[in-house]
């Protein structure tokens, strides 16, 4: 008589917030009105084919290319100064917000836990990344105008945030023992900083410093909208002045400009052997990093990397040689004087409407779950074709393709690819322009264009995991017999779905942060009336939604975090 | 050259169970396997000993259909496995169980789910597809766990176990999918003395009970003379020896494991 073990509960963690994720997606289709009001509109059809028309026929006269090439190098060069920037601020954030610097500074405490300024330090810098590239822009552009600085600044701030906080991570991870060796022989913390983790972490310091440029490039163009330059903004004034043509022209430019970056951040990673960029997940499964034997590993002093690494110097000098910004203004007494006048002009916050803030808060979130809803699913459809070893001859559901393979694998590759990266590299705002074409101003275009946005994003990272997936279990479960469609079922959803949810949700928290900019716009939320309290000087009210704002991007990293917690 | 290949076993009226004619696999430039003559017949129990890269795991691959010989015929349960469209290749490969060198099993699902794979070359789509939200064929695999002596860890997660119940763990999926031979590439490399003499013992009960043939790759001398009844010495991709367990010497053993084959 076997003994079989009682049948644990069904509503698991996974389970429940599967259920929950439901809800909300129900909850906020509702939201949107489905079924209830108008929502499309037929009258722009004939706009949105002329739109699409023009892809056929970009203006490719000598004047526009000229332009389009200065364009481009201007947002270029905002990504560059500011991931440049932003990888200052944040190794410096990174190294004091880490747990493992404050016990190397201070030894006496090492059994407890980190002294109050820690926490200090977390606290003050969640502020500055919860909030969007765009509002620090708007901000910056009341004290500097329109000044190269403004963008720089605008991408560098909150950038350095986020990498502040994922360094100090990164660093933590990393195995500690080296760093104590060396500190107990006596060693300044500094420099056994320089001597161990900071070596030690350097692949991954440097991975994600790729990743955070790939988005540097994204935010540089969406930054353009508010008028700081560059293709995002070419793009607004050929779309309000509905020259089509001239549209695509920038869109094919930033298409090769996100290619390009996309293809050599990978390249370089690749060469490296630091398969994944954003491992969130990375303490679930640390076989993950482990270098390949095959691939070339790291090393500083090889030819080819001194090179790279001097192009990179000359790169970054380029840049701010090119748009110039002027850092005086820093400190300029004027500077100075607007700041506090705009602080005065802020200050007490406007609750007033504070009905129609919890109603447009409401709107805003269901427009971020719609949004991640929508792009979650068509990334991941899209996600399998477009990895390189799973419908191509050889790949793992393919495996036998002999000479009679057809071409459509091929086919479906590069159509999925080329879809990923036109919805990646089209800013979220032109997106909602296009959508609102056809669709009444709401929630629903707005989710939508951030869905086309995101799912560029998403769908790249899925691919990347699929690509990265351990072979072993797959072909141990194919040697049964297993046909393909159940390796899938049994080997590859299993291992990729955590990863796939995680980045999920992970880019549901950046969603939320991007309802501002589909909302200036005119799709929605609080980014509308956000917009329009910037537009009428009423800063007091503008205080209200920020801080309306804050709350609910902290409410949805929290869900978001937990969810991932129970998910691993 | 000693090479007492297979002649003793030669069994009139006995097909082979697999067979090698003549089969070479070639990496890259690099012969993994050379010119290979080989008859594996129904209920022997096979050692493949041999340095690491002298082919041993690309011989059981060739075995179970992972790979495609670069010249050569390989025949499992009477087919030539280059004739076989994909679907009948999965109708033999379902009769082959193979327990690997890592542990290949998928981490963060439920060990049932994990044994059930073994299911996977029987059951439709739907029937795959529903068991992974419900459990179906729960006593099949309770008592497969407790074959293997781990009942109680049917519904953990893969990963929370450790190394040695994760290979019980593939070995209850093979006793699922019930194959008549079983391959175990290097199945006791990461256990302790202890726990390897355990898992040898189980696999060699496993395939008796059932009169299921055994080829197993080892890296310890002394389990393929207690536990297996034919030892096969592969260096740099030949053939040094196929002997009966008894007749292996110390001196083909030192032989076998010189560094270069002598002109």
């Amino acid at each position: 008589m076997t003994m079989v073990p009682a049948r644990p509960s069904l509503l698991t963690p996974p389970v429940l917030w599967g259920l929950a994720s439901l809800a909300a997606i129900a909850l906020s289709l509702a939201a949107a009105g489905l079924f209830q009001q108008e929502l499309f509109n037929p009258g722009g059809l004939p706009q949105l084919g002329r739109f699409f028309r023009a892809s056929l026929q970009p203006d490719l006269s000598r004047e526009m290319l000229q332009l389009t090439v200065q364009a481009s190098l201007v947002t270029l060069a905002y990504a560059v100064c500011g991931t440049f920037l932003s990888l200052l601020l944040g190794l410096l954030g990174g190294v004091v917000m880490s747990e493992v610097w404050w016990q190397a500074v201070l030894p006496q405490r090492r059994q407890l836990q980190p002294p109050p300024i820690w926490f200090g330090l977390r606290a003050f810098l969640a502020v500055p990344r919860a909030i969007h590239e765009v509002i620090w822009g708007l901000f910056f552009l009341n004290l500097w105008g329109l000044d190269p600085l403004t963008a720089i600044l605008a991408i560098a701030l909150p950038y350095g945030a986020i990498v502040a906080k994922v360094f100090s991570e990164i660093l933590d991870e990393t195995p500690r023992q080296p760093l104590q060796a060396l500190l107990n022989s006596g060693a300044p913390p500094f420099s056994a900083f320089c001597y161990s983790l900071l070596p030690q972490a350097f692949l991954n310091l440097l991975s994600y410093s790729f990743y955070r440029f790939e988005c540097a490039i994204r935010s540089a163009a969406v930054l353009g909208i508010i008028g700081a330059g560059g293709l995002g903004y070419q793009m607004l004034l050929s779309l309000q002045s509905l020259r089509y043509e001239q549209l695509w022209t920038f869109f094919y430019a930033m298409f090769v400009l996100n290619g390009l970056v996309d293809f050599s951040s990978a390249w370089l990673r690749r060469r490296w052997g630091c398969a994944s960029r954003l491992d969130l997940n990375a303490s679930a499964a640390p076989t993950t990093r482990t270098i390949a034997s095959n691939t070339p590993s790291f090393a500083v002093y090889q030819p080819l990397n001194q090179g790279l690494a001097l192009l990179l110097v000359g790169l970054i000098a380029f840049c701010f040689w090119y748009i110039q910004p002027d850092f005086s203004k820093l400190w300029a007494p004027r500077t100075g004087q607007l700041l506090t006048d705009l602080l005065h002009a802020c200050w007490p916050p406007d609750w007033s409407q504070g009905w129609q803030l919890v109603k447009l808060s409401a709107d805003t979130v269901a427009m971020s779950v719609l949004a991640i809803a929508l792009s979650a699913t068509v990334g991941l459809l899209l996600a399998f074709p477009a990895a390189h070893n799973f419908f191509l001859p050889g790949g793992l559901l393919n495996p036998t393709a002999g000479k009679n393979a057809s071409l459509l694998p091929q086919i479906l590759f590069l159509l999925s690819r080329a879809i990923l990266l036109m919805g990646r590299a089209i800013p979220a705002p032109i997106w909602a322009l296009v959508v609102l074409f056809v669709l009444f101003p709401g929630i629903l275009p707005g989710a939508i264009a951030l869905a086309l946005h995101n799912l560029g994003i998403l769908g790249r990272l899925m691919a990347e995991v699929i690509e990265n997936l351990d072979q072993r279990p797959l072909l141990a479960l194919q040697t049964t017999g297993a046909p393909a469609s159940l390796v899938f079922l049994y080997g590859v959803l299993p291992l990729t779905m955590p990863r796939f949810l995680s980045y999920s949700l992970y880019r549901w928290e950046v969603c939320m942060r991007e309802t501002v900019i589909v909302g200036l716009v005119g799709a929605g939320g609080l980014g509308r009336l956000l917009t329009e309290q910037l537009s009428s000087f009423d800063y007091q009210g503008l205080m209200a939604t920020l801080t309306c704002f804050l709350v609910l991007t902290f409410g949805v990293d929290w869900v978001s975090a937990s969810a991932r917690r129970s998910l691993r | 050259m000693i090479r007492r290949a297979g002649i003793g076993y030669q069994r009139p009226g006995l097909q082979p169970l697999f067979e090698l004619r003549q089969v070479t696999q070639q990496f890259g430039g690099l012969n993994a396997l050379s010119q290979i003559d080989l008859k594996i017949f129904p209920g022997e129990c096979v050692a493949l000993i041999g340095s690491s890269g002298a082919g041993k795991s690309t011989l059981l691959q060739l075995l179970n259909g992972t790979l495609r010989p670069t010249s050569g015929e390989v025949w499992v349960l009477g087919h030539n496995l280059g004739n076989l469209s994909s679907r009948r290749l999965r109708q033999v490969q379902r009769q082959i169980g193979t327990i690997y060198q890592q542990l290949h099993l998928v981490n963060n699902l439920r060990v049932i789910h994990n044994v059930n794979a073994g299911h996977l070359g029987r059951w439709p789509f739907f029937k795959a597809l529903l068991s992974l939200l419900l459990p179906l064929e729960v006593e099949t695999a309770a008592k497969a766990l407790t074959q293997v002596g781990i009942p109680e860890k049917l519904y953990d997660r893969t990963d929370c176990l450790s190394g040695g119940q994760q290979q019980r763990v593939a070995l209850a999926r093979v006793l699922v999918q019930d194959p008549v031979a079983i391959l175990a590439d290097e199945p006791i490399s990461s256990l302790d003395p202890e726990l390897s003499r355990e898992v040898m013992d189980l696999l060699r009960t496993l395939c008796q009970q059932a009169g299921r043939t055994l080829v197993v790759s080892l890296h310890d001398v002394a389990f393929a003379h207690s536990h297996c009844d034919r030892i096969i010495g592969l260096r740099q991709g030949q053939m040094v020896f196929d002997a009966p367990s008894f007749q292996v010497s110390l001196e083909m053993l030192a032989d076998l494991y010189r560094l270069t084959a002598p002109l």
